[in-house]
């Protein structure tokens, strides 16, 4: 596990989960590991993933899973 | 609002989310380069009223139907012709072939061969899935010697197409090739060579979890992505061996040609019209 003391809280990551096709990329490629599969089904019957911060996984606004996302269904808002 | 936070509103308006879910496959490439196209083209300012996007037939074909800009969804092969004309007719716009493999390589071979001599002032984005996707899975020119596909049960025996090499020997001014893995690198090429002019292509290795994986032991889109993580070298100098690409083997990308200056068709065109009105 990541030591992520020093990072604070930068953003959310909001799912658009109709447009989700679990995939996963955004699972496996987050660097602080805030993004989670869940548990819910969508429309179309995939697993979106669902964002969950604690203690020892905060989102640092690196917006690598927009990136990787090939279904345009994740969107970063940075915190103020 | 960060640069990055902005980008991704702008996103929204240059697709057409109505049509949203795409009909590509979980964990299909094609959505990443999109994503990394439509980045770069707000990054460059580009006005979307000078943008056009031209496709062939097949599963990158229909990234035209996606976007909110003037597309061309082409008859098969003929993604470049189509873009030849556009750019004949209306200089002043930006043509984008947004293509396959089998569609540029295969059924258009001789106009991507022609068009690249001729240096028509196109981006060429290339999506090499090695096979074809939405027919179910044959072996195509990019198909890797030995890969396993339905149409070569026991081992692809062809020689695939070496794309890069194929461009600069037919004096494309920019080549490089990116895998999805490589998501900014890829986004930053395609704002590099939105900016130049000439023949420009950029070749893109993608994942097709679901008809190409599943037959070469890469049956989930994590695995095939992590293919690519783990083989890819980037090498800006690579030599022709270097490029090929061999089954299950390494995938040299990188920038292989970066050069300005050499006149595009339509302007050594407009150079002839000009002489050929000063001696009438």
């Amino acid at each position: 596990m990541t030591e992520n003391k020093n990072f604070k809280r930068k953003a959310t990551v909001k799912i658009l989960e109709d447009r989700c096709k679990g995939c996963w990329y955004c699972v496996n490629y987050c660097p602080t590991k805030v993004l989670v599969v869940s548990e819910k089904l969508n429309a179309k019957g995939y697993h979106p993933p669902e964002f969950r911060e604690d203690e020892e996984h905060v989102c640092i606004a690196c917006h690598l899973c927009e990136l990787y996302c090939p279904d345009f269904a994740i969107v970063v808002e940075e915190l103020k | 609002m960060s640069l990055m936070e902005e980008l991704r509103m702008n996103e929204e308006n240059l697709l057409r989310t109505e049509r949203l879910p795409h009909v590509w496959c979980p964990g299909c490439g094609i959505g990443i380069v999109l994503n990394a196209f439509l980045r770069a083209v707000m990054r460059r300012k580009i006005d979307p009223n000078k943008l056009v996007v031209v496709s062939g037939i097949g599963c990158t074909g229909r990234a035209a139907g996606y976007v909110n800009v003037d597309s061309f969804h082409t008859t098969h092969g003929r993604g470049i012709p189509f873009a030849v004309g556009i750019k004949f007719a209306r200089p002043d716009l930006n043509v984008v072939v947004f293509s396959g493999d089998g569609d540029l390589f295969a059924i258009g071979g001789n106009h991507f061969v022609n068009a690249a001599r001729r240096n028509h002032d196109l981006l060429i984005i290339a999506v090499n899935n090695f096979t074809y996707g939405m027919t179910g899975g044959q072996h195509g020119p990019t198909t890797p010697t030995g890969a396993y596909t339905t149409t070569t049960p026991y081992g692809n025996p062809d020689r695939p197409f070496n794309i890069p090499h194929l461009a600069i020997s037919l004096g494309a001014p920019y080549v490089a090739r990116w895998t999805t893995y490589h998501v900014n690198q890829l986004q930053n090429s395609i704002y590099k060579a939105l900016g130049m002019k000439g023949f420009r292509v950029i070749e893109i290795i993608s994942q097709c979890p679901t008809v190409y994986g599943r037959r070469n032991t890469m049956r989930t889109p994590l695995s095939m992505m992590e293919y690519f993580q783990k083989n890819s070298i980037i090498k800006n100098d690579a030599s022709f061996e270097e490029l090929e690409i061999k089954y299950k083997g390494r995938i040299v990308v990188g920038e292989f040609r970066n050069v300005q200056g050499i006149p595009t068709y339509e302007e050594r065109y407009e150079d002839i019209i000009r002489r050929a009105q000063n001696e009438s």
